[in-house]
């Protein structure tokens, strides 16, 4: 029961998001990358010193894994909860048997369905004009890093918008700010509780980028533990914060005694 | 069908429902009050989406808590709006036939069937965005009868509705209730619900003034003052007559007519012949504000607040 009604809610959000704007931002996240490495392309055009396949490798993990489904995930994730709540429209799915789960976890298949086929087709097209021989490698590493982060920054958005429906987007850029972006650079045990220090450790290893073994912050800052480790914490990672959404989603009250006048 | 036992729910220091102690039998219920009164917070309660701070809450035997064997046998129609608007009638009422456990083919069947009792079936293939308020209306109660549930909860169903349109779902009430099913519709305007239903439940500020029908809630007001508009060419004579007999509480002549107050309307009405013979006054019209259904509410809510004795 409770997955058919996942399933109906998924098919449902996708198409519903067939919409004009939506396209667009589908349209704008999936050029997006191509249109930076393209820049690049031009502006090194004439330099004798062309970036070899490392470079390119880690210009396309910036773009696809971290920008487009950081981003992509963000948009359609976050607002999972807040936009039911602003829109009425929760209580009509919170008296459905299994509806609130329904809605959260079909919301969130939508959303890797969406951002998923963007930062895929992303990566096809930017690796296509990638100016290396061989770009087979950059994709078999950065595809599998596509996969490994989409689902895991939709759980994250997807948690924190329904712990914070009221204040969702402020609250997930800032924790994108703080934690992805500055605390996951930290050298320290930090790091390792966010999605961007695992994504980066699976970089350096798969695509076999040298690491300086001699300095113990070099090996904070991208993580010593072996590939395997990385990827199973990022699935329980996603596993754990679905969960711990599922609980909150069950356990809160999101019905606003404004929502009726009496 | 609905238990309620010393519920009360706290917004913080707020107090949406006041220990409420309820038990209602299986049948159709008008749930009155003024805006505020609480109404919408212990429909919230009826299905499970508030939890009460204090008591308990069983609708249908249940608690309704994350219950979806009890979601499946109710039916709810909230007070605000919160339909899609980029999508049709028929997908948006089929999308909820399937979040109740329907298959594709039987939501459709089921969301055209409960479409076409609201009369919507020429309009349900169009966005809700082009809807007018009535429309979308009839939408809400579409969604909430389209899987059959036992019980049907409504928040103010008639809003926005014109008159054809109130009647129509007045109508269609009905036939709900002769149908045997059980109904709570929240309202705050009387003469909506007093058309369809006998039996009230009162609240005003989280607390349940009175519950029954009108005859019981009339019952309770026995000791409460009835106002009383006697019409006459003799205002003063007949009011000197009344204070003399001391059967007023309270009087005062406006026009050319007496209003008063009386713990004793009975006494009154019964002695009051007489007394007019003698005194040699005719009246030309009487008639008691507190007939009325609405006066009746207006003097329970005095009643609770206080400004009744």
């Amino acid at each position: 029961m409770i997955f058919r009604s996942v399933a109906t809610v998924f098919w449902f959000e996708s198409r519903r998001a067939l919409t004009a704007s939506r396209l667009v931002w589908w349209g704008v996240l999936t050029l997006f990358p191509s249109l930076i490495v393209g820049m690049i392309r031009m502006a090194i055009a004439d330099d004798p010193n062309q970036p070899g396949p490392e470079v390119w490798t880690v210009f396309l993990f910036a773009l696809v894994p971290m920008l487009v489904s950081m981003l992509g995930t963000f948009l359609w994730a976050t607002p999972v909860v807040s936009a039911e709540l602003e829109g009425k429209s929760w209580v009509y799915l919170a008296v459905r048997p299994y509806g609130t789960i329904a809605v959260l976890l079909g919301k969130y298949l939508a959303t890797i369905a969406w951002v998923l086929s963007s930062a895929i087709a992303s990566l096809i097209l930017a690796a296509l004009i990638v100016p290396l021989d061989n770009v087979g490698g950059i994709f078999s590493t950065i595809l599998p890093l596509t996969i490994l982060s989409c689902p895991a920054y939709a759980a994250i958005y997807l948690l924190l918008g329904t712990l914070f429906p009221k204040r969702s987007m402020v609250i997930a850029v800032a924790y994108t700010l703080i934690f992805e972006l500055i605390v996951s650079m930290i050298p320290a045990l930090i790091n390792t509780f966010t999605v961007q220090f695992r994504l980066r450790t699976l970089l350096f290893q798969w695509a076999d980028i040298p690491i300086r073994g001699d300095t113990n912050v070099l090996l904070a800052f991208v993580g010593n533990p072996p590939a395997w480790e990385h990827v199973v914490v990022l699935v329980a990672f996603t596993l754990i914060l679905l969960l711990v959404a599922i609980g909150v989603v069950r356990e809160r009250e999101f019905s606003a005694s404004e929502e009726g006048n009496g | 069908m609905i238990q309620l036992t010393n519920v009360t729910k706290l917004y913080g220091t707020v107090i949406g429902v006041n220990d409420m102690t309820l038990d209602l039998a299986a049948g159709a219920y008008g749930l009155l009050g003024p805006n505020g009164s609480g109404k919408t917070t212990l429909l919230s309660l009826l299905t499970g989406q508030l939890i009460p701070t204090i008591g308990s809450v069983r609708v249908l035997g249940e608690s309704p808590r994350n219950n979806a064997e009890l979601f499946r046998r109710l039916g709810y129609c909230p007070g605000s709006e919160g339909l899609y608007a980029n999508v049709s009638a028929l997908e948006w009422v089929r999308y909820l036939c399937q979040l109740q456990g329907f298959t594709s083919k039987d939501a459709r069947r089921a969301a055209e069937a409960a479409l076409a009792t609201v009369g919507m079936t020429a309009a349900m293939n169009r966005p809700i965005a082009s809807y007018s308020r009535g429309m979308r209306q009839r939408v809400k109660l579409a969604q909430a009868i389209a899987h059959d549930p036992d019980l049907l909860i409504l928040d103010e169903p008639f809003n926005g509705l014109d008159p054809i349109g109130r009647h129509e779902m007045g109508e269609l009430l009905k036939t709900w209730i002769a149908e045997g099913k059980s109904l709570l519709l929240a309202s705050h305007l009387l003469y909506e619900v007093e058309s369809i239903t006998d039996r009230f439940l009162l609240i005003n500020g989280g607390r349940l003034l009175a519950s029954g029908t009108a005859a019981e809630v009339q019952a309770l007001l026995v000791d409460a003052p009835n106002e009383i508009t006697l019409r006459t060419t003799q205002p003063h004579r007949l009011a000197g007559l009344l204070v003399e007999r001391e059967i007023t509480d309270s009087l005062r002549i406006s026009d050319h007519s007496v209003v008063l107050s009386t713990r004793h309307p009975g006494q009154l009405y019964e002695q009051l012949p007489s007394w007019l013979a003698e005194s040699q006054i005719a009246i030309t019209e009487m008639h008691s504000a507190d007939e009325s259904l609405q006066a009746l509410f207006n003097s329970l809510l005095k009643i609770h607040r206080g400004e009744v004795v």
